[in-house]
């Protein structure tokens, strides 16, 4: 037996950390350990299975890296090992005091702070006897015997020549892009890490501890401060994030049906449309190439919305969210209308909300198909160009598809609906009536239970209702392409709104 | 590098799985229908092939698919049932 050198030495996830804090409620084991020896990489993951039993059974477990803390945190995770991480810097003084020559060595400390013993290298026996003589617990856990069961390690980077470790450590650089990555905070696309400072920058003196209540379907609570850490993540401006909440906050709400939203096998992704002022003080784009790339507020706000589900809420593609095939918005999908543009009342007031306010409205859709039509010369002709092109979305057969479908309407076409003098309702009831087919030609593959109590001849619409047309106008000034975007179906969600609040 | 985590990092214990039963005779099954498209289907061959094993069935049916079971279901599954089969379909 031999005194424990004490030490207090930075950690991966609690701030410094002594011995005496270690060894506080019972014994330690300190592993000595290095990012470059596969012998160290493969201890840490032997030992991560036990760690969680040996720690309730009153043992600390801490990997002691001779390496940067970031390095020594990404090796870890990758090893699965997931208790306490510490870093020790040159010159390895603690090392070097604790006669580490060779890394792996886990050295037991007791709460006297006496080493009582310690296995060099990798050696599972030795090392299930010293956990079985010291760990407080009845039973120990068992360490698992794969092959190898011995393996020699490497030399420790306290024995080595100051320059050749300092080139070691030059070699693993620390890359806080790929640091996303590693820890899979992201959609797959890099992120921006969200440092305490561009956390508290986005809140912008909210209080963080705020909760807008747990999201799908993971649970995950949605504080403001995680809420935030996805804006910052998904690249938002801080002047972005009231519309990010608001967009959450419409999210959460249950008759949105978010977790059915979020596990299907369905490809439907959450569309965020916005409407009123915020859209100009935020820039967000409803003209030309508006359901594609090019503009940051679109692109980084919907994203926002996709990591909080994702991240926050657990509903990462393949994991728990199990869509067969997903889209491209569901990296993220924000839309303004151009309201400036459009002849109709905006989206936002149909839904009850006056102009002045500042809106945003969740739709659960699919990925849009766009409509050419540059030849039609009246609103009978177009309304039957853009209503059948509805006619294949879900399914070519599902009639009626008991569900909404978002008519993006582009200004040139807009512009032949205010020229007749056709509302919203004009246009609606027209595509209502024009989308019909008898049933004898829909009762085939996938159909609905109204095709197959029909008559052959009996016409059915392709939706319930002409309220289930949606439309909204957006896009370039030039170019006759509308789109329309089918439904997420069978999940009883209904379109959901929220006002953006400046402030809260 | 300090940063903020997105993720609700709070450790959630797992509620312990009940004891598995070494026979199906005699035992009370939940047969849970969660209302998608030809589940019914699926529960009806289930409950054929448990009564021909000895145990009695009784049904439950979700208000839809999409959404966690109402708490009177989980209750009622609890309280009447040895075991539960949910059926997952479309």
């Amino acid at each position: 037996m031999a005194p424990a050198p004490d030490f207090v030495l930075p950690s991966a996830a609690a701030g410094p950390l002594s011995l005496q804090e270690l060894t506080a409620d019972g014994p330690a084991l300190l592993v000595f350990v290095s990012e470059e020896c596969p012998t160290s990489t493969l201890t840490l993951r032997r030992l991560a299975p036990a760690v969680p039993a040996l720690q309730e059974g009153g043992l600390s477990v801490a990997a002691v890296f001779a390496d940067p803390l970031e390095v020594g945190a990404r090796t870890a995770r990758r090893a699965g090992f997931s208790t306490t991480v510490l870093s020790e810097p040159a010159p390895y003084d603690i090392s070097r005091a604790y006669g580490v020559q060779t890394v792996p060595t886990a050295v037991l400390v007791d709460p006297t702070r006496e080493i009582q013993g310690r296995i060099v290298g990798w050696d599972a026996d030795g090392l299930q006897a010293l956990l079985d003589n010291f760990s407080p617990a009845s039973s120990p856990p068992r360490l698992t015997r794969d092959e190898p069961l011995r393996k020699p390690g490497c030399a420790a980077k306290c024995t080595l020549d100051p320059e050749l470790v300092a080139r070691l450590d030059a070699a693993a650089p620390f890359d806080e892009l790929e640091e996303m990555f590693e820890r899979g905070w992201t959609d797959g696309l890099p992120v921006i890490p969200p440092t305490p400072e561009r956390v508290q920058a986005m809140l912008g003196g909210r209080d963080g501890a705020e909760s807008l209540g747990p999201v799908p379907p993971g649970q995950g609570e949605a504080t403001l401060e995680r809420v935030a850490a996805c804006a910052v993540l998904a690249g938002c401006r801080p002047d972005y994030f009231p519309v990010v909440l608001a967009a959450a906050r419409a999210a959460l709400k249950p008759e949105f049906n978010l977790n059915g939203q979020a596990v299907t096998t369905q490809p439907a992704g959450q569309l965020v449309v916005v409407n009123g002022p915020v859209r100009q003080a935020v820039e967000l784009n409803g003209g030309v190439g508006v359901l594609g790339p090019g503009q940051r507020a679109n692109l980084t706000i919907g994203r926002a919305l996709r990591l909080l589900v994702s991240l926050t809420g657990q509903g990462y593609p393949g994991r728990m969210d199990r869509a067969t095939l997903g889209h491209p918005g569901k990296l993220g999908f924000c839309i303004a209308e151009d309201e400036e543009t459009s002849p109709w009342e905006p989206f936002h007031v149909e839904r009850g909300y006056e102009a002045g306010q500042s809106v945003v409205t969740l739709i659960a859709c699919d990925a849009p198909l766009s409509i050419s039509d540059h030849r039609s010369q009246t609103p009978e002709e177009l309304t039957r160009v853009l209503g059948w092109a509805a006619a294949a979305t879900w399914s070519p057969n599902w009639w009626p598809l008991g569900a909404p479908s978002l008519f993006v309407i582009c200004p040139e076409h807009a512009e032949m609906f205010r020229h007749a003098g056709w509302n919203k309702d004009r246009v609606r009831q027209e595509m209502f009536a024009a989308v019909r087919r008898p049933a004898g030609e829909l009762r085939w593959g996938e159909t609905t239970p109204q095709v197959l109590g029909a008559r052959d001849e009996d016409l059915i619409p392709k939706w319930t209702a002409p309220e289930d047309i949606l439309l909204l106008v957006a896009g370039g000034e030039a170019g006759r392409y509308s789109a329309v975007l089918g439904p997420c179906t069978g999940m009883g969600e209904k379109i959901v709104s929220e006002e953006v609040r400046w402030n809260s | 590098m300090e940063l903020v985590s997105p993720f609700d990092d709070r450790r959630r214990i797992p509620e312990p799985l009940a004891p598995r039963p070494s026979e199906l005779a005699g035992r009370h099954v939940a047969l849970l229908d969660i209302n998608k498209r030809q589940g019914e289907q699926f529960l009806d061959r289930i409950e054929y092939h448990l009564h021909r094993a000895g145990a009695t069935s009784f049904r439950l049916t979700k208000e839809i698919f999409s959404k966690p079971a109402e708490p009177e279901i989980i209750r009622r599954i609890a309280n009447r049932g040895d075991l539960a089969v949910e059926g997952l379909a479309d």
